[in-house]
């Protein structure tokens, strides 16, 4: 059977979201087949990554239990130019959508619970997905933690910024760990002459599986070619030779085997 | 009590099956402890949490949502996950997914039933929990 990955951090901007898409982009390369889900309803950012139109449904409206999953989500296997297929599930960034979203009541996020669950029979198992991706909210918000008691594997990323450190960490005692999830750490935008010889890799890894008591997948270094891109670009799709390509590859054969 | 009247059976029809057939008499009697069990949890989870039932009513949970499972000391929230994934078990369905014994489950349940956070229906012999209100 399939997998759900949650991807979650402590902090906005750590790079969730592009390496969720990325991370799609590899495993649908590989022939899987992958969905991914874009469950950051106070800032969504799927629509833009992939350039899409609009969609008769959103995920919201899936939530609310005013459609099924399969209106909502789009095919984006043609534009993916891959050997699987990938299926998208957008958030409605429109203010008003924004607005309500934040002022559910623990009724409604107890039911999108329930519905966030039950993706796990009709995607993976009536649909036969390999992947269900969830790119998720920064923080303690209902909508992430509610995606992470859906996943099998929640991947935490986090930069070298002290607070972002601090943060991930509490979140491991007070959060993954309550819920017994598969979790792993993936060290984003780290400066790359932290990286330069083995032995420098090697220590960091160390340093950082020490810090944060969980096993760390991958430390990023910081490319400028993916600042540049300023998210417009999705790395696995249309620059595989480059190293950040070569990394998400890393990150997606390694949670194969997680 | 003799065991034949705990069991329901007269004692003549208790010998016969005693000499023809003591495993369905044994399962009969396995039955009737798991019963009792059950029963005796029950009554130790009403004794538990009788100084705070007064409060739960008063200030009863509305849902089980993801911040409460947060609040929830450990051992209850992997049972309280386990029925929201599943929805709809009994403490033997819930057994077999947090690899804890029936008993123990059947205990947890209980507690969350009477904590406000679950609702239990029996259908026949099986008793059913699940969270009230996650399919309106």
């Amino acid at each position: 059977m399939g997998r759900i990955i949650a991807i979650h951090s402590y902090k906005g901007g750590t790079g969730k979201t592009l390496l969720t898409v990325n991370l799609a982009a590899s495993y649908a390369r590989r022939g899987k087949k992958v969905c991914v889900l874009d469950l950051d309803f106070r800032a969504p950012s799927l629509q833009s990554i992939f350039k899409l139109e609009h969609s008769e449904y959103w995920l919201n409206d899936y939530l609310n239990g005013a459609c099924d999953i399969k209106r909502v989500l789009i095919d984006y296997t043609t534009q993916c130019r891959c050997d699987g297929s990938m299926l998208v599930g957008l958030a409605n960034p429109a203010t008003e959508a924004l607005r309500d979203m934040s002022a559910k009541d623990r009724k409604w996020e107890m039911r999108a619970l329930g519905r966030l669950l039950s993706l796990k029979n009709t995607l993976l198992n009536d649909m036969e997905l390999d992947y269900l991706l969830f790119d998720t909210s920064p923080g303690l918000q209902y909508s992430s933690i509610n995606a992470i008691v859906s996943a099998d594997v929640v991947l935490v990323v986090s930069t070298i910024d002290a607070s972002d450190i601090e943060g991930t960490k509490r979140m491991t005692h007070e959060l993954y760990d309550l819920f017994e999830k598969k979790t792993a750490i993936l060290m984003n935008k780290v400066p790359i002459e932290f990286l330069s010889t083995s032995a420098d890799r090697e220590s960091v890894y160390k340093r950082f599986e020490n810090t944060h008591t969980l096993p760390v997948l991958k430390v990023i270094p910081c490319f400028c070619d993916v600042l540049r891109a300023g998210g417009t670009k999705i790395f696995c799709r249309d620059e595989t030779d480059h190293p950040f390509s070569k990394h998400v590859e890393e990150i997606a054969a390694k949670i194969e085997k997680f | 009590m003799c065991l034949s009247q705990i069991l329901g059976v007269d004692e003549l029809a208790m010998s016969r099956s005693l000499g023809k057939n003591s495993a369905v008499l044994l399962e009969k009697i396995k039955e009737s402890l798991d019963k009792l069990n059950e029963k005796m949890e029950v009554f130790i989870e009403i004794q538990k949490h009788e100084r705070k039932q007064e409060f739960a009513v008063q200030d009863l949970p509305e849902a089980l949502d993801v911040m409460t499972l947060l609040s929830l000391p450990d051992h209850l929230r992997k049972t309280a996950v386990t029925i929201c994934k599943l929805g709809h078990a009994t403490a033997e369905e819930v057994a077999e997914q947090t690899k804890r014994a029936r008993a123990v489950e059947s205990g947890y349940l209980n507690q969350l039933v009477l904590m406000g956070y679950l609702k239990k229906e029996r259908k026949g012999r099986k008793a059913y929990f699940f969270v009230e209100g996650k399919e309106e």
